[in-house]
């Protein structure tokens, strides 16, 4: 079960990132067949969870530069067809579950249109904005700093979820789950936008297997903060090229809020719980 | 930083990163005053009578820059005899002296881990059980405040 959480891991990131290299009407189906797969991810853990299965968020390097939408949609075709293979592995509800998804999925990925893919030219522009190249390095760095973080917030929130029965507390997981999902796609339009794509690193188990949790949670709650900061500088540095840019990222900033408020109402109830 | 294209291509597809199936040492650098670590997996073979790095891989807890160091550094010491990865290890050292603080500390924690991995590989020839390596770095990676402007 822990080899086919893998390939699920990776087919569903192969998938996010064929939704950022498209520019057309594939984007939102394939999205949509993302989403799909980080689902089976989660059943596929809740399971391992369930049955006491030691695992890890390891997996290969995901080799995703293409120059054509067909050649990445092929490659996907091929994880979920070595998927379907390994479903004897999970329970029967969700192998039948599983292997419909991929029927269909693997069924309408050969009739998407193809596009060029210029995701990966590494031309550093986005849309028509004249930035200079200050800000363009800023922004830059930005992408590659956050879309990793957002990638990384996903699996943390999505462990803890697994390995927690509080309904309030993963009430909150859920929601900062769904919240760094909105932000990872936003980055990695913009780095797709501007040719510079790339997959999130793995993440060291330790970030994610957490002994602490209160120490997450502040450390947590000061990484929103510096966030903030972040998106504040870059707003800065585009605004004067791009109000639409800047306020983007003003948006991201006052979206990290209600984050800090989420971790903080986390924190209080983890303590209060640790306290009875 | 400087972007470049050079940069950007590590950012992209960082180098070996990740673990390391068949590894036969591995060694960690530290920032003891973030939380922030490299660990730096080999795969030793002999050679001639030298011992010499087969395969490398990387993992971290730390920024771009750090993911950066780690790409370089390692595509560097591939295929090295250990004399030739401590060689590595002293001339990144030296040129990280010539680097502000918080710039360098960085790439001292790729390079404090090659290092702390080369001597996990020694002291396990005499302990099977010897425990990983740790260094820790004596840069400290300080934030700067930075004016991004636009003109």
């Amino acid at each position: 079960m822990t080899n086919l959480a893998i390939k699920v891991h990776e087919a569903w990131l192969t998938t996010l990132m064929a939704g950022f290299m498209s520019n057309g009407v594939n984007k939102q189906r394939l999205f949509d067949f993302s989403d799909i797969l980080f689902r089976h991810f989660t059943w596929i853990e809740r399971e391992m969870v369930k049955d006491g299965v030691a695992y890890s968020y390891d997996r290969d390097a995901i080799p995703v530069k293409v120059e054509k939408l067909s050649v990445i949609l092929y490659n996907i075709i091929e994880r979920l067809n070595q998927i379907d293979l390994q479903l004897t592995s999970v329970n029967d509800d969700l192998a039948y579950r599983m292997a419909q998804d991929i029927k269909y999925i693997t069924g309408v990925l050969p009739t998407l249109e193809d596009e060029d893919i210029r995701a990966f030219n590494s031309e550093r522009r986005l849309d028509d904005i004249e930035l200079s190249q200050e800000a363009t390095d800023a922004l830059t760095l930005f992408l590659f700093e956050e879309s990793y973080k957002e990638y990384e917030l996903i699996m943390i929130y999505n462990y803890l979820k697994a390995h927690s029965d509080d309904a309030y507390i993963n009430r909150i997981f859920q929601i900062l789950v769904d919240e760094s999902f909105f932000h990872l796609k936003s980055f990695g339009d913009m780095m797709a936008k501007m040719g510079i794509l790339g997959v999130p690193r793995s993440i060291y188990k330790e970030i994610y297997q957490i002994e602490d949790i209160r120490e997450f949670f502040l450390t947590g709650i000061d990484e929103e903060l510096k966030a903030k900061e972040e998106c504040r500088k870059l707003s800065e540095a585009v605004a004067k090229n791009s109000p639409e840019l800047a306020k983007f990222f003003d948006f991201i900033n006052s979206q990290e809020n209600y984050h800090i408020a989420l971790m903080r109402d986390a924190l209080a109830h983890w303590e209060k719980g640790t306290n009875e | 930083m400087t972007v470049d294209a050079q940069l950007i291509e590590h950012m992209m597809n960082p180098k070996n990163y990740g673990t390391l199936d068949g590894s036969n040492s591995e060694g960690i650098g530290k920032n003891p005053n973030n939380g922030e670590k490299v660990i730096i997996y080999l795969k030793v073979i002999e050679d001639g009578g030298e011992d010499v790095i087969d395969d490398i891989a990387f993992q971290a807890i730390g920024c771009s820059t750090t993911i950066v160091a780690g790409s370089m550094i390692t595509e560097e010491a591939r295929g090295l005899s250990f004399l030739g990865a401590v060689n590595l290890i002293g001339a990144t050292m030296k040129i990280l002296e010539k680097v502000p603080p918080e710039d360098a500390a960085c790439s001292e924690m790729v390079a404090l881990a090659l290092k702390a991995s080369l001597e996990t590989y020694i002291q396990r020839k005499k302990d099977i059980d010897y425990p990983t390596v740790t260094h820790k770095i004596t840069n400290d990676c300080v934030v700067k405040e930075e004016e991004i402007g636009n003109d």
